[in-house]
């Protein structure tokens, strides 16, 4: 009996330690890129400054959710790499502090929040990747413009992301809002004729990328750095844009109001910032335009880019109109 | 109608069975057992638990295979017939009532098997309870009956689908004693009643003693001996049955002389004449059979009369049990078992006392002569 | 109540405890749905309006319905063959290890490796039959996926149930005539219907409460509440809606967990009883040999299925990219081990820390339960079963609400997760405890109180050594539990404690499929291994069925 006195004191001490809260210089980070493009952009922050980056990869909803029930006593210090709509609900929720990095006035103005709240990182746009093996099957061309997804040959063969739970499928709305000259009802007739094609909507916004790599769809409609990861991988994609346009869409880094390592939070804001971060993301191949003029480009991004029509879009607007675009989707475009 | 139809006899030749549990050796349930049981009659497997009579039971029934041997009912083989084939009645030890079914349901169910009327069913359900006395009970579950009721229903399903064979297993062993004694007589009767060959397993040896017309004693998973009560009782053909029909004392002897049809054994000093057995020859041990009631204790100065035996001993212990008083009696260097009866008249003796214990030549027998 | 120094502060411990971790949260949760500057109905009736969530609510009911008959008659042609069959000893102990599979992994696996399968362009559906109009999404994979999960807790239950069937009473009906079928459909089936009800209860509530599957197969036309639930404070960003989600997915798990509650309770003088002697070494011959080609025909079917969504795991965890790149490689492992290797460590931990602690509580509570009386009793059994019966969702976000701030802080910590667990599956550990102290007499603590023992005493010296086995059953549960869990633990991971199951899914959201894959492999390899120690050390104490899986798994 002994031994379960000795046990019960063991396990009651570490509880204890573990109730409590790690020392050493860290920041916390809540970040919605995937762990494959954020985990060496922090590596390389901490061999820079010895900072440590504790962080964790939720999905957009999911991290303004935490963050939001977190008010009172936020975890996190740094929200780095989310999509921009993300920013304007968590602006919205009271949760950041207005911060602007050292670099700021080199920021477009499009690019950022206008009272400080958040600042883009990158800038992020759609594209129709699309399964080579496949077209050539069914003889079809690579898609080039929102019209061509409406022809029946795609029937059940398109996937792309769930607004309810991606941001990826906020930036097809709005580049189907912009494209279609934002008029509201037309973009949301199209959508529904699409949905029609549709074959399922997957959770995450790269979700549909590895399906139609492997043949069970022929189009995904993602994000351009979840297609290019597919073809890096070596799946056989064509990767195209649609000629009508697609919204540049913004990933941000914003502060925490409350945070707890302030410092070490702002310090991180400022590096983002920094010529050496922007061309990380060449560097390391995130595909993302940097939002820093003068930050080196890969240049098969580069050249993709020159096809791409890019949309531009009111990061006010979208963040008050977002919620209602959701729902007028999820009421309108997938009711059956 | 239940016509006082005369059962089908049973044949069990060379029937053995064994059973291999899994890292241990294969043990011999059943040993070459044969046995006839006549239309009509009732003849109870008896022995101590592990003895294969219930192994036996259950291969007659055709839940178990025989792995040598022959089982026949009447002139049919039915050695490798499926259970279900078989006209058999079973009753269990613990009555396998159908617990989801009423009474009426329960003891209707073979009689819905054999598709007989409504009409039918319900007139033989109603006369088979009569039969065992629980009239009125079709609408009440096994839950809500005594364990003597139990038992009736259990026997009134066996029963109203008129089998040819009826077998027990252990059927009173759960009941209480003075309900076991009053159950005895009415199965007994109830048999008799109906006239079915009936195959009867218990351990108790009283039960099986009341009811049977012949008992087979098995031990060890063999036939030790098949009998009637009486043949049992008077001359056991080994120590095993004569110690487990009643209580014995077994002393061990010797032929002193055989002359004519007489031969001369040896007790405790002694000799005693009985009738000589085939095969015996002078010198030859043998063992004799004293049971208790035939002993009888007298004074120590008594003198042995003509065909008898005296030996002096001292009373070690004694029990008085109402109608009778067991002594345990140091004769030499054994204890013999000795009761008397009607000690209110007789008197009872005292432990310690020194006396005389005499046996009859005519109560002795030798063990495995006939009788 | 009998006037005892130890009872009392036990009881209000352990009521202390249920009260701050099951109760509390549960009524944060509440105030969050119907309070809002006032009490109001608002959230709800915005829940009722939107079709979706009507939608869910009508898909989860009818799911779990359907879920509960499949998996209930796959258990029951399961249990069949494993008990009735006469199969080599090999075969029952091989169909054992297949049919447990399911149950000790993480919560997608059968969702991913269908999609593979019999997906658009499934290995099994194209590859091998050609077909090409095959939809996995929706009801029907759903469907396909939650039975082939869940019909093991059938299996389990049903096995218990048919082998404990008085044989007997099928002697009887063979012996009055009756041939195989009509035994089995008048005697066994019948004698058996408590016990199928259980199961199809404990499935239905599996499926009821799964948030995994749905989530991955259930696409924007099969909505169910616990995935709305979670999509809606996720991806809407709505704490109250997806509160008020919750309490109408509370509804119909707490009517399945009372109905199955009320099965279990009622063994008195019941249909599976065993009385007397069980007759000698009886071979129950109840399947004939056309029962057994069918049975096995389809068992064997959904065995390869099993299997096969098995091997494709497996595949994917040691090639680039299956069906792409189909080249071998271990860098997924590579990951799990160094990237991922926080995640591991996490979760071992914290399974390793609930083993005792839950334990602990889980024999307390069972002891108080079923050997003491107190007022409330019944209260506080039903009330500490609560964080069970719910669906993890709730609980999750129970959590999530209730400790972020004062007075209690608890998120972001390993605290919490620990208690979660403990809270939600220490049930196994309760009944476990329960079921060894009925058959243990009370004249036992009697005898120790007679001489001169304390209640504490009795309990440490006594009943503890005694309820050994069911320590070790309540803890094996808790480390099987505790390395698979998803539904409620994805809102409590933080910056400090990571889990495995959520890199899990974040792999299969980001379509890392090959590291979701080497994380599942990893995980079923311990929980395997986890089974095999605790049974081995069950049968060296000696504890009989406890030791078997079924009770460790089947609820």
């Amino acid at each position: 009996m002994r031994q379960w006195r000795v046990a019960l004191g063991v396990a009651g001490l570490v509880m204890a330690g573990l109730a409590g809260a790690d020392a050493a210089e860290t920041v916390n980070v809540y970040t919605a890129w995937p762990e494959s493009l954020s985990q060496p952009i922090f590596k390389a922050y901490t061999a820079k400054t010895g900072v440590q980056v504790n962080f964790i990869r939720l999905s957009t909803g999911e991290l303004v959710a935490r963050a939001t029930a977190e008010k009172n006593n936020p975890r996190a210090d740094v929200i780095w790499g989310a999509p921009g709509d993300g920013f304007a609900a968590a602006k919205e929720a009271g949760i950041l502090e207005p911060y602007r990095p050292a670099t700021w006035d080199r920021v477009p103005a499009e690019l950022k929040d206008r009272e400080g709240y958040y600042t883009a990182v990158a800038k992020n746009t759609l594209v129709f990747m699309s399964n080579a093996k496949l077209l050539k099957e069914k003889g079809l061309k690579p898609p080039v413009s929102w019209s061509d997804l409406l022809d029946p040959a795609y029937k059940g063969q398109i996937q792309t992301a769930d607004a309810r739970t991606s941001g990826t499928a906020l930036t097809r709305i709005l580049s189907i809002y912009y494209a279609f000259g934002r008029d509201e009802d037309k973009a949301f007739d199209y959508q529904k004729k699409l949905h029609g094609n549709v074959q399922v909507y997957t959770k995450s916004g790269g979700g549909c990328t590895i399906p139609a790599a492997l043949g069970q769809a022929i189009v995904c409609i993602a994000h351009l750095p979840d297609a290019m990861e597919a073809k890096k991988k070596g799946y056989d994609m064509v990767v195209t844009f649609p000629k009508e346009g697609v919204a540049a869409v913004i990933e941000a880094v914003a502060l925490v109001k409350g945070a707890k390592n302030r410092e070490a939070a702002t310090k991180l804001i400022d590096w983002t910032f920094s010529r050496d971060m922007q061309d990380l993301l060449d560097k390391n191949q995130v595909y993302m335009l940097p939002t820093l003029p003068g930050a080196s480009i890969e240049p098969s991004v580069q050249s993709l880019m020159k096809e791409a029509k890019l949309l531009p879009v009111d990061l006010e607007w979208v963040g008050k109109n977002r919620k209602r675009l959701v729902e007028r989707w999820v009421n309108e475009v997938i009711k059956e | 109608m239940m016509t006082a139809e005369r059962g089908k006899r049973l044949t069990l030749e060379h029937v053995s069975k064994r059973f291999q549990r899994e890292g241990q050796a294969a043990v011999e349930a059943v040993n070459d057992v044969s046995l006839t049981v006549e239309p009509g009659e009732l003849v109870t497997l008896l022995g101590p638990s592990g003895c294969g009579k219930t192994t036996t039971l259950r291969m007659v029934a055709g839940f178990e295979q025989p792995d040598a041997g022959r089982i026949s009912i009447g002139d049919d083989d039915v050695t490798t017939l499926m259970v279900y084939r078989r006209s058999i009645g079973f009753v269990f030890q613990n009555y396998a009532l159908f617990p989801h079914l009423t009474v009426f349901e329960n003891v209707a169910y073979g009689l819905r098997v054999r598709r007989l009327s409504e009409s039918a069913i319900r007139a033989r359900v109603r006369q088979v309870l009569e039969l065992v006395g629980l009239p009125g009970y079709e609408r009440r579950f096994p839950n809500q009956l005594s364990g003597g009721e139990q038992q009736r229903v259990a026997v009134a399903r066996a029963v109203v689908v008129e089998p040819q064979l009826l077998l027990f297993d252990e059927p009173l062993s759960n009941l209480d004693a003075k309900l076991r004694v009053q159950m005895r007589a009415e199965l007994s009767r109830l048999q008799r009643q109906l006239a079915i060959t009936t195959v009867y397993v218990t351990h108790d040896q009283e039960e099986a003693m009341a009811i049977s017309d012949r008992i087979a004693v098995m031990h060890r998973g063999a036939l030790a001996q098949l009998g009637t009560a009486e043949e049992l009782y008077r001359a056991p053909r080994s120590a095993f049955v004569a110690q487990f029909i009643g209580r014995v004392n077994l002393v061990e002897s010797r032929v002193l002389g055989i002359t004519g049809g007489r031969m001369a054994v040896a007790l405790w000093d002694s000799s005693l004449g009985v009738p000589a057995g085939a095969g015996y020859a002078v010198g030859q041990r043998l063992s004799l059979v004293l049971r208790p009631e035939s002993l009888t204790l007298v004074t120590d100065s008594t003198k042995a009369g003509e065909g008898e035996v005296v030996v002096p001993g001292v009373v070690r212990n004694r029990t008085f049990l109402g109608e009778k008083v067991e002594y345990a009696v140091e004769v030499g260097a054994a204890v013999l078992q000795i009761v008397s009866y009607d000690p209110t008249r007789r008197g009872v003796i005292d432990v310690g006392a020194r006396v005389g214990v005499a046996c009859d030549a005519a109560a002795v027998r030798v063990l495995g002569a006939a009788p | 109540m009998r006037r005892d120094p130890v009872l009392a502060p036990a009881v209000l411990l352990v009521w202390g405890a249920v009260g701050l971790f099951v109760l509390y949260p549960l009524g944060r949760l509440l105030v969050l749905t119907f309070w809002n500057a006032g009490p109001s109905l608002d959230a709800v009736r915005g829940l009722v309006g939107d079709w979706t969530h009507r939608a869910a609510l009508i898909n989860s009911l009818v799911l779990a319905a359907l879920v509960g008959v499949a998996g209930t008659a796959l258990g029951l042609g399961f249990a069949l063959l494993a008990v009735r069959a006469n199969l080599p000893r090999w075969l029952t102990r091989a169909l054992d290890a297949v049919v447990l599979l399911p149950l000790i992994s993480p919560p997608f696996t059968a969702a991913i490796a269908l999609i593979f399968a019999l997906g658009p362009r499934g290995l099994i559906s194209y590859h091998v039959f050609g077909l090409t109009r095959v939809n996995i999404y929706g009801l029907s994979g759903t469907l396909l996926s939650e039975t082939l999960t869940y019909f093991p807790i059938a299996y389990l239950t049903l096995k218990a149930v048919l082998a404990n069937v008085d044989p007997n009473l099928e002697d009887s009906a063979f012996s009055l005539g009756a041939r195989r079928w009509r035994v089995f459909r008048t005697v066994t089936l019948r004698l058996a219907t408590p016990g199928l009800a259980n199961a199809f209860l404990l499935v239905s509530a599996a499926s009821l409460a799964d948030f995994a599957t749905p989530l991955i197969l259930g696409g924007t036309k099969f909505p169910v509440l616990p995935t709305q639930a979670f999509l809606q404070i996720t991806g809407l960003y709505d704490m109250r809606g997806g509160a008020a989600l919750c309490f109408l997915l509370l509804i119909p798990a707490l009517a399945v967990f009372a109905g199955q509650r009320w099965f279990t309770e009622r063994r008195a003088g019941s249909f599976v009883t065993v009385t007397g002697k069980v007759g000698a070494a009886t071979r129950v011959k109840t399947l004939s040999r056309t029962a057994v080609v069918a049975l096995a025909l389809v068992c064997g079917v959904i065995v390869a299925l099993v299997l096969v969504c098995y091997l494709l795991i497996f595949a994917a965890s040691i090639v680039r990219g299956l069906g792409a790149d189909n080249r071998l490689s271990l860098a997924h492992y590579a990951h799990v081990f160094s990237g991922g290797l926080k995640a591991v460590r996490d979760t071992l931990v914290i399974a390793v820390i609930c083993m005792p602690v839950g334990a602990l509580f889980a024999v307390v509570l069972g002891f108080l339960v079923s050997r003491t009386r107190f007022p409330g009793r019944r209260t506080l059994e039903f009330a500490a079963m609560m964080n069970y019966a719910l669906p993890g969702t709730i609980v999750g976000i129970a959590y999530l609400v209730a400790f972020n701030d004062a007075p209690l802080a608890l998120t972001g910590t390993a605290f919490i997760l620990v208690v979660c667990y403990v809270f939600r599956y220490s049930l196994a550990g309760t009944r476990a405890t329960s079921a060894v102290l009925a058959q243990i007499d009370p004249s036992i603590e009697e005898a120790s109180a007679s001489l001169g023992a304390r209640r504490d005493v009795t309990f440490r010296r006594v009943v503890l050594p005694l309820v050994r086995p069911a320590l070790l059953a309540g803890m094996t549960v808790l480390f099987i539990r505790a390395m698979t869990a998803i539904s409620a633990t994805i809102f409590l991971v933080s910056l400090s404690w990571s889990l495995v199951t959520v890199r899990i899914l974040e792999g299969i959201t980001n379509l890392e499929l090959g590291q979701a894959s080497a994380f599942s492999v990893l995980v079923i390899l311990l929980v395997y291994a986890a089974v095999v120690v605790a049974s081995l050390a069950m049968r060296r104490l000696n504890a009989g069925s406890l030791g078997q899986a079924g009770t460790l798994l089947g609820g």
